[in-house]
C-alpha cells in the first residue's frame, strides 16, 4: 500500500475555493452555509405570514401594520449546518487487482473532508464493507484537518460488500438526515438497487461517486482465464475473447446506468470516476459537473 | 542454395531453438491465467463458455504459424540465403595487368594499350559483387602485387589508375604461377584475371599453363612496330681511334617495311643505312666512325609506328684517354718507337737537362739520375748505381737464362729466354716489389706499386738483342698498362633492353675479380654460369662490367619487347563476367526476407497483440453511453 502523504500542499490549496453542495432543506444548526427554505433566526429575509398568537413580537413588521392595519410577522431563512457523511467502501472487491480503487477512493474522501473543514461543515467519514466500521467525525477549520490525513493513511480494505445490511445500519444510526457522499465501486453481488432506495426514502440527499479503474470496465486478458472473485474467493474458469470482452463492457456499463438512474430518482448526484482520470481533474471536472461541489 | 552467414546446421539449430522459445512462450502466453477481479457478475452476464479441463488444441493457431514463418524470415536473412552454386560465394580474384613496355604502343589515336588495359580492368572490378575481394598485380617481367586482397574495390580502382608501363617484357607464367601461389595461401578461390596484350618471349609463350580459373581479357593490337633491337659499339681492331658501330633491327609486324637507319653523333650525321625488313626478321647494320671526341651516339629508326620507345635508342661513347709521357733521355731516337706507335700515348722527348720533377703523368728517365725524384709515376731505364730508385745488388756481364714472370700483367706474353744482354743491374727488391724478369743473379726488371708507380730497368732494352724481338714492345705495352690501366683498359658499349642482360667471359676469369656496377658506383648483383655472367636491371640506366683490363658498358634504355603472342590456354573464358548481376539479385533477397519478416510480425501484433486490445478499448470508450459520459 502507498505510504506516501495522500495529498499535498499544493493541491489543498486548489481545493479551498470549493464547497459541498446539497439540494434538499435539512433541519440542522444554524450557522451553515447553505440556505435552507425553513424559516428561523437567520440573517435574510424570506417572507411575511399573518401574526398568531404567541409569535415574538420583535418580528412584527411595525411599519405594515401601521399602513395596514394588520400585524403581519417577518420570517428569516435560516443557514443550517447540515451533517455531511461520507461513506467509503472499504471492502475487498476496492482492492483487487492493484488496488488503485481504494487508494484513489481514500484521495477522493480526503479532499471533500478538507472542502467540508474549510466551510466548517459538520463532516464525517465511515468506512464500510458488509457493515460500518468505525468513522471519524471532525469539523472546526482546516487545521483538524492532519488527524484524518493519519485516520485515512491507517485505513485497510476488508470485508465483504453488504449494501442491504451497511445501510440498515446507517439508517438507525443517524437519524438526523443530511448529505451522504458514498465513495463505492457499487460491487455488490446481492445488488446495490435496494439499500440505495432505502437510505434515499429515508429523507438522505445521496451523491454517489462511482469508481472503477480499467480492468474492471475493459478486461484486458484473453483467452483461458481463471477468475478469483476479490471477495468471496469465488473461482470460474472460462474462456475469454474479443466478443465475450464487449459484452462484458456492456454489461459494466448498464451496471453503471443503474446507479447512475438511481442516484437521480432518489433526487441525488452521480459521478462516474475511472481511477485512470487525475484526482484533480475528478474533483474539478466530473465532481463539479455533477454539482456536488462548486 | 546455400548460406552465407551460417552453416545449414547452424542454421537449423538457431531456428529450431528459437521456434522452441517461441512455442513455449506462446503457450505461456495462452495458458490459462489466474486473475483477482472485483466481481464475478458481469464476466458471467459475458456469457462465456468454461474452459475445458484440458486443452486439446491450440488456441489462434494462426498466430503462432505467423510468428514462427516470421522467425523464419528474419533468420533467413540474418543467414544471407543465397541461391544458386557454391562457387558464388565471397571469392578472391587475382586481377593481373600487363605493364610490359609493349602496353606504352598506341593502338588507336592517343590512347595507349595501356588505357585500354586499365578500362578493362576498372570494368571487371566494376563487374564484381561488393563482397568480393581483389588483389591487383602489376606484371612486367617480374610480378608485383599493387594491393593485397581487397574487398574495398576503390582501392583496387585507384592502383589500376595510378599502373603505368615498365621497360620489360611480359612474363605471364610467373605472373600466372604468382597469382596461383596467392589464391592458395588464402584458400578461397575466385578467378585470375588476365589484362594485357600478352606479348611475350618465344621461351614463355611455350610453356604450357593449365589454370582452370583463368579469364583473359585481351587487348587488341594489330600495331605494326619496327624497332631497334641492340647497338653494339667497340673499339675498332685496326685503329684505336675508330668505333665499330653494330645495330640491330627488327620487324614484330605481319608486313615488310623498309625503314632508314640513321646514327648521329653530338647531333651530327655520322652514318645512314637503308634496311628492307621482312615480316618477323630482325637485320644488322654495321657502322665505322672515327673520332677521339666523347659525345652521345643516337640511332633512330624513321619512319616511326606507334611504339616509339624502341625507334631510337643512344648511347654515351667516352672520348678516347691518352697517357701523357715525358721521356728525359740523350737518345731520344731509341725510344721514340715505344711511344710514338701508341696512339693513346702522347710522348715528350726532353734531354736530361730540361729535368723538373712536376711532370705529369708517365716519366721516363733513360740512364739518368735526376736531382730530384720526379713526383709522377715513373720508369726508369738501366739507372746509375749510386741513388737508384731500387737498390742494385750487382752489375753482371753477359747474363744467361733470363726468366719472365708471366703470371703478372708485366709479364704476360713474354717467352723469350735466348736474349743477349750485354751488362744488367742487378736489383735488391723490397717486399711487395714485382719480378718481372730475373736472372740467376737475382732481378732485372723490378715494379714497385704504390701510390707512385716506379719500374726499373737493369738494362736498356733498345741497346740490345732484345729490340729486334717482339718481347720489348709488348714489354712496354705491359709496361704502360700497368701504369694507366684505365687509359688502356679495352672499352666496349652496347645499347639493349631493360631486363635480364647475359654477358660472356673469357674462360679462367676469376668471378673475385668481376665488379658489375651502375653509373653511380652501387653494386648490382650478378650470377656466373660458367662462361655466362648475368644481372638484371628492371629500370633503364647504365650498367659497367669489369673485367679485368676490358670494360662493358650496357646502356639499358631499349624497351624489352616480347617476339610472340601468348596464346591462353583452351580453358580459360574471356570477356567480362556476367556473374555480378546474378550474384548482386540474390544479395538483395536478405531484404526482402528481412521485409517479410518484420511485416509478418507487424501483422501478428495487429491482428493478436496490444493493438488489438487498444482497439478494442477505443471501441468500448465510443459505446459509453452520452448520457453516462456526459454525468460522469
Amino acid at each position: 500500500m502507498d505510504e506516501s502523504p495522500l495529498l499535498d500542499r499544493h493541491f489543498l490549496e486548489k481545493l479551498e475555493r470549493l464547497t459541498i453542495h446539497w439540494g434538499k432543506s435539512f433541519p440542522g444548526l444554524v450557522g451553515g452555509h447553505n440556505p435552507s427554505r425553513f424559516a428561523g433566526g437567520g440573517q435574510e429575509f424570506l417572507d411575511h405570514r399573518q401574526f398568531h398568537q404567541g409569535d415574538d413580537l420583535r418580528s412584527v413588521n411595525w411599519r405594515a401594520y401601521m399602513r395596514l392595519d394588520k400585524m403581519f410577522l417577518k420570517m428569516f431563512q435560516i443557514e443550517p449546518r447540515v451533517p455531511v457523511r461520507i461513506l467509503l467502501d472499504t471492502s475487498l472487491s476496492m482492492a483487487a487487482g492493484d488496488g488503485s480503487k481504494f487508494s484513489y477512493a481514500r484521495k477522493l474522501a480526503a479532499s471533500l473532508i478538507y472542502v467540508g473543514l474549510v466551510r466548517h461543515d459538520m463532516i464525517s467519514v465511515y468506512p464500510f464493507a458488509s457493515h460500518l466500521k468505525e468513522g471519524k467525525k471532525t469539523g472546526g477549520g482546516r487545521q483538524r484537518f492532519t488527524s484524518t490525513m493519519d485516520y485515512f493513511q491507517a485505513l485497510k480494505p476488508g470485508g465483504v460488500t453488504d449494501f442491504v445490511g451497511m445501510v440498515r445500519e446507517v439508517i438507525t444510526t443517524f437519524t438526523q438526515r443530511g448529505l451522504i457522499i458514498l465513495i463505492s465501486d457499487f460491487l455488490d453481488d446481492a445488488g446495490v438497487e435496494k439499500g440505495l432506495q432505502y437510505l434515499g426514502d429515508f429523507g438522505h440527499e445521496l451523491f454517489l461517486i462511482q469508481l472503477w479503474n480499467e480492468e474492471d470496465r475493459t478486461p484486458p486478458w484473453t483467452g483461458e482465464l481463471e477468475l478469483e472473485d476479490g471477495e468471496t474467493n469465488q473461482i470460474v474458469k472460462l474462456q475469454f475473447d474479443d466478443e465475450a470482452r464487449v459484452r462484458y463492457t456492456k454489461a459494466f456499463d448498464e451496471h453503471c446506468e443503474v446507479v447512475r438512474q438511481l442516484a437521480f430518482r432518489t433526487g441525488g448526484k452521480y459521478a462516474g470516476v475511472s481511477t485512470a482520470q487525475p484526482i484533480e481533474d475528478v474533483i474539478f471536472g466530473s465532481l463539479v459537473r455533477s454539482r456536488g461541489v462548486a | 542454395m546455400f548460406f552465407v552467414n551460417l552453416g545449414l546446421g547452424q542454421f537449423v539449430a538457431i531456428f529450431g531453438a528459437i521456434s522452441a522459445i517461441s512455442v513455449v512462450l506462446y503457450l505461456l502466453d495462452r495458458s490459462r491465467r489466474r486473475v483477482v477481479v472485483s466481481t464475478l457478475k458481469f464476466w458471467v452476464a459475458a456469457e462465456q463458455p468454461t474452459a475445458v479441463v484440458r486443452r486439446k488444441h491450440i488456441s489462434q493457431p494462426f498466430s503462432l504459424f505467423l510468428q514462427l514463418l516470421s522467425m523464419l524470415l528474419l533468420l533467413l536473412a540474418i543467414a544471407q540465403l543465397r541461391i544458386g552454386s557454391q562457387a558464388n560465394q565471397t571469392r578472391q580474384h587475382v586481377l593481373i595487368i600487363e605493364t610490359s613496355a609493349w602496353m606504352n604502343a598506341r593502338s588507336s589515336g592517343r590512347k595507349t594499350l595501356m588505357d585500354s588495359a586499365r578500362d578493362r580492368a576498372r570494368a571487371y572490378v566494376n563487374a564484381l559483387p561488393a563482397s568480393d575481394q581483389v588483389m591487383l598485380v602489376r606484371a612486367d617481367s617480374l610480378a608485383t602485387p599493387a594491393t593485397a586482397f581487397e574487398s574495398n574495390h576503390a582501392k583496387v580502382l585507384a592502383a589500376i589508375t595510378a599502373t603505368v608501363p615498365g621497360s620489360t617484357s611480359l612474363n605471364v607464367h610467373q605472373a600466372l604461377n604468382f597469382a596461383r601461389q596467392m589464391q592458395a595461401n588464402t584458400g578461397q578461390y575466385g578467378e585470375v584475371v588476365f589484362v594485357g596484350s600478352g606479348r611475350v618471349s618465344e621461351a614463355d609463350a611455350a610453356e604450357a599453363s593449365d589454370m582452370k580459373n583463368l579469364r583473359v581479357l585481351a587487348v587488341t593490337d594489330p600495331i605494326e612496330n619496327t624497332g631497334l633491337r641492340k647497338i653494339g659499339i667497340k673499339r675498332s681492331n685496326t685503329n684505336p681511334e675508330a668505333w665499330d658501330i653494330y645495330v640491330s633491327a627488327k620487324n614484330y609486324g605481319s608486313r615488310s617495311k623498309q625503314v632508314t637507319l640513321t646514327l648521329t653523333l653530338g647531333g651530327l650525321p655520322a652514318g645512314s643505312q637503308r634496311l628492307d625488313l621482312p615480316a618477323g626478321t630482325e637485320k644488322e647494320a654495321t657502322f665505322a666512325y672515327r673520332t677521339r671526341a666523347a659525345g652521345v651516339l643516337q640511332a633512330r629508326l624513321t619512319p616511326g609506328d606507334a611504339f616509339p620507345d624502341d625507334d631510337r635508342a643512344s648511347i654515351e661513347l667516352p672520348p678516347l684517354a691518352t697517357l701523357p709521357v715525358v721521356v728525359y733521355s740523350n737518345d731520344p731516337e731509341l725510344l721514340r718507337p715505344f711511344f710514338a706507335a701508341n696512339p693513346q700515348v702522347t710522348a715528350v722527348f726532353k734531354p736530361t737537362a730540361q729535368y723538373v720533377n712536376t711532370d705529369k703523368g708517365l716519366v721516363v728517365l733513360d740512364r739518368f739520375l735526376p736531382p730530384s725524384r720526379p713526383t709522377a709515376d715513373s720508369m726508369w731505364i738501366d739507372p746509375p748505381s749510386n741513388n737508384s730508385p731500387i737498390p742494385i745488388k750487382q752489375r753482371v756481364q753477359k747474363p744467361e737464362g733470363v726468366r719472365w714472370d708471366s703470371d703478372n700483367a708485366l709479364g704476360a706474353g713474354l717467352r723469350t729466354r735466348d736474349v743477349h744482354i750485354d751488362s744488367t743491374s742487378v736489383f735488391n727488391t723490397a717486399p711487395g716489389d714485382i719480378k718481372v724478369a730475373e736472372i740467376d743473379a737475382g732481378p732485372i726488371i723490378v715494379a714497385r706499386p704504390g701510390a707512385v708507380k716506379t719500374l726499373a730497368f737493369g738494362f736498356h732494352p733498345a741497346l740490345t738483342s732484345m729490340r729486334y724481338e717482339l718481347a720489348t714492345p709488348l714489354l712496354f705495352a705491359n709496361s704502360l698498362r700497368w701504369f694507366a690501366p684505365d687509359v688502356f683498359r679495352s672499352k666496349e658499349l652496347s645499347t639493349q633492353p631493360v631486363g635480364t642482360v647475359n654477358v660472356a667471359l673469357d674462360s679462367g676469369v676469376d668471378p673475385a675479380a668481376l665488379r658489375v656496377v651502375r653509373e653511380d658506383g652501387t653494386p648490382v648483383p650478378f650470377t656466373v654460369e660458367g662462361k655466362s655472367l648475368h644481372f638484371y636491371s628492371g629500370a633503364p640506366g647504365v650498367v659497367r662490367v669489369v673485367n679485368g683490363d676490358h670494360e662493358s658498358i650496357y646502356s639499358l634504355s631499349l624497351p624489352e619487347m616480347g617476339d610472340t603472342k601468348w596464346k591462353a590456354p583452351a580453358g580459360a573464358k574471356k570477356g567480362l563476367p556476367s556473374f555480378r548481376e546474378n550474384i548482386q539479385s540474390v544479395h538483395d533477397t536478405w531484404r526482402i526476407f528481412a521485409i517479410l519478416g518484420g511485416l509478418g510480425l507487424l501483422i501478428e501484433w495487429i491482428l493478436y497483440g496490444r493493438l488489438e486490445r487498444v482497439m478494442v478499448r477505443a471501441r468500448n470508450l465510443l459505446r459509453w453511453p452520452a448520457g453516462l459520459r456526459k454525468a460522469s
